[in-house]
């Protein structure tokens, strides 16, 4: 078992510096390879954090059973070094969203660039995890998106996550530019995992996910079995268009939870108000439409009309 | 006439209403629908329809003797009001592009809100025109772009008047824009590229301006305009005829050369500096002969940057 950082792409910036992104490679067996990306978005940390958790732990294994390493596990916590080290969740200077500019070019816009590299570095991976942390408005539970499309393939996978929450899209509403879609059409199974708020770290999310992606190494063969975890401690709900009811702002203000995220709510409970701060009275009361878990829930006060402050879903099966 | 497409709340601001002019005829749609500003840097687009939508009302008032509007015009300068204010691309609030929210939702967010407005408003006219820049380190030669198009389209793109004219696949990226929500719905649309953003460039603007009164002029909804045919055949520039050089060094990109201008194959059209040397590290030269369709205007290059597109002869 060897480890090394590895730079997949490189080049000149205009005033004498480099733009590079790294990999951190553990190479053991011949066995499968799988990746762990992060940090597409420069303001979603969680990720970061997670592949700092796995590194530990196979520096670990390394030093104990190095030959429980079957195959190859490679991260990428940093796809987008240059707004990650600016606080920008765009590629700076070129202000586009990274995550769609997939599968990008070899040649033109630098997004496309970058992300013709990492679709380059994953090709004939076993299974990617892409991890992401919602962004610096709302807070969510630790859960992977999965469009339909490609569900058979990655429900069975995403279930072993230990995760809360699998929630899947139908294929209209997907966006087809993302390193998730591309990776997915060209064969290599790719999850999303969503979870915490942009520009913060929830470490117990990223210990409960640090567990599920050994699982599923270990699954996929990457791990050996003798290798022993710790049993899952999270199994997922299910959700779909069907049972999401999304709760947007019906008027521009100040939006202050009532309920705490990730609880269960009853019809008609009262989960915020909109507050205006010129004003005494509330503007606004934000209830739920159903019974159900509140998932999603706005982090940043400052809402517009329309903005989405909640996310309900519906337990499925009255359960 | 102005008329609020419609009426917003915001956070601590007064409310905010995105305005559109209303001029012609009062029917109940538009025969054409302009549109600029989704971006809210993009100034060339903004500036054109706020002069035409001056001229249009003055033609209504009657101070333009001989011109006649026979139907209604719709303009938009700008979607993107606050991001016009605060000289922002993205709507500022949450930093989205308004032209990936089409078609919409009206109990979605602010911007897939207002994307409804926008699009009910226009759907239903016969010509619709989107008009866009380059990016602020870039600049276009004014030039209508055309998706995927018909040959009627390619007929009626003419009536512009600018030099060229490219086509462009439908990319699976552009299905949440405001020309991709269009082409589902009958009559034409095209979306003009007109130089670089962040700026006015006078002379784009005004023969921009003289190319949507042409179009006018020439589809029947302005009548009495004067054309002058002829003199100035449009280029028609299909997909991949396009050929872009890109940056082999880092560095500081100057060049003085115009767009719109016939190069020929291994001219210098610029050099590149080392940023912190001083000493020139490469000569720009034209690949091929063609026409500049379009010139990096931002000094900083990133290595493998596009500097410049040339379009040859068909």
């Amino acid at each position: 078992m060897t480890k090394t950082v590895e730079t997949i792409f490189s080049l000149a910036m205009p005033y004498r510096e480099n733009l590079a992104i790294r990999r951190t490679v553990y190479q053991g067996g011949n066995g499968p390879r799988v990746a762990v990306t992060a940090g597409i978005h420069g303001d979603e940390l969680e990720g970061l954090y997670v592949c700092h958790r796995l590194a530990a732990w196979l520096d670990e294994l390394q030093r104990t059973s190095p030959e429980a390493l079957l195959g190859q596990v490679e991260l990428y916590p940093a796809l987008n070094p240059l707004g990650l080290d600016t606080l920008t969740r765009s590629v700076p200077v070129f202000d586009s969203d990274l995550n769609r500019s997939f599968p990008g070019s070899v040649q033109g816009d630098l997004p496309k660039r970058l992300a013709d590299a990492a679709m380059g570095a994953l090709e004939g991976c076993s299974l990617v995890v892409d991890i992401h942390a919602s962004n610096i408005y709302l807070r969510e539970i630790p859960q992977v998106r999965i469009n339909s499309e490609f569900s058979d393939t990655l429900v069975p996978l995403a279930e072993q996550a230990n995760l809360d929450l699998i929630w899947i899209h139908g294929a209209a509403t997907v966006l087809e530019a993302t390193i998730a879609h591309s990776l997915n059409s060209r064969g290599v199974p790719c999850l999303v995992v969503e979870m915490g708020v942009g520009m913060r770290l929830t470490p117990e999310y990223s210990d409960q996910l640090t567990l599920g992606l050994l699982h599923l190494w270990q699954e996929v063969g990457v791990l050996a079995p003798e290798v022993v975890l710790p049993a899952l401690t999270h199994h997922p709900l299910v959700a779909d268009d069907s049972n999401v009811h999304y709760l947007n702002a019906q008027t521009s203000g100040m939006f202050v939870p009532a309920a705490a995220h990730w609880t269960d709510v009853r019809r008609g409970e009262l989960l915020g108000t909109i507050v205006s701060p010129f004003h005494g009275e509330t503007l606004s009361e934000v209830r739920s439409p159903v019974d159900g878990v509140l998932f999603t829930l706005r982090e940043y006060p400052l809402v517009y009309e329309g903005s989405l402050m909640a996310r309900v879903m519906a337990r499925k099966g009255g359960a | 006439m102005k008329r609020d497409l419609l009426l917003m709340t915001a956070p601590v601001r007064d409310s905010f209403d995105i305005p559109c002019h209303e001029i012609g005829p009062k029917t109940s749609h538009p025969a054409a629908a302009f549109v600029a500003g989704l971006h809210g840097d993009e100034l060339n687009g903004i500036f054109i329809l706020a002069r035409l939508a001056d001229f249009l009302n003055n033609v209504e008032a009657g101070r333009h003797p001989g011109l006649t509007l026979k139907r209604k015009v719709l303009i938009i300068p700008a979607v993107n009001v606050l991001g016009v204010n605060l000289r922002s691309r993205t709507w500022p609030f949450d930093k989205s592009d308004m032209n990936r929210m089409f078609p919409g939702s009206l109990s979605g967010e602010t911007t897939q809100r207002i994307a409804v407005a926008v699009l009910e408003a226009t759907k239903k006219a016969e010509y619709r025109v989107d008009l866009h820049t380059a990016g602020s380190d870039f600049e276009e030669l004014p030039q209508v772009r055309l998706y995927s198009p018909t040959d009627a389209q390619r007929k009626t793109a003419c009536y512009f008047g600018l030099q060229a004219i490219m086509e462009r696949n439908l990319s699976p990226v552009f299905t949440t824009t405001l020309m991709y929500a269009w082409q589902v719905w009958p009559g034409q649309s095209f979306l003009l590229r007109v130089g670089q953003g962040g700026t006015v460039q006078l002379g784009h603007c005004q023969q921009v301006f003289r190319g949507l009164v042409a179009f006018l002029g020439r589809v029947g909804i302005l009548d009495g305009v004067s054309l002058v045919e002829g003199d100035d055949e449009p280029c028609l520039f299909r997909q991949g005829s396009s050929k872009r050089l890109y940056a082999g060094r880092a560095g500081t990109f100057v060049s003085d050369r115009q767009v719109g201008r016939w190069v020929s194959k291994g001219q210098e059209l610029g050099y590149i500096y080392d940023s912190f040397g001083g000493q020139i590290i490469d000569k720009v030269v034209a690949p091929v002969s063609g026409l500049l369709t379009g010139i990096r205007r931002h000094p900083l290059l990133f290595e493998g940057d596009l500097l410049l597109r040339i379009n040859p002869k068909n």
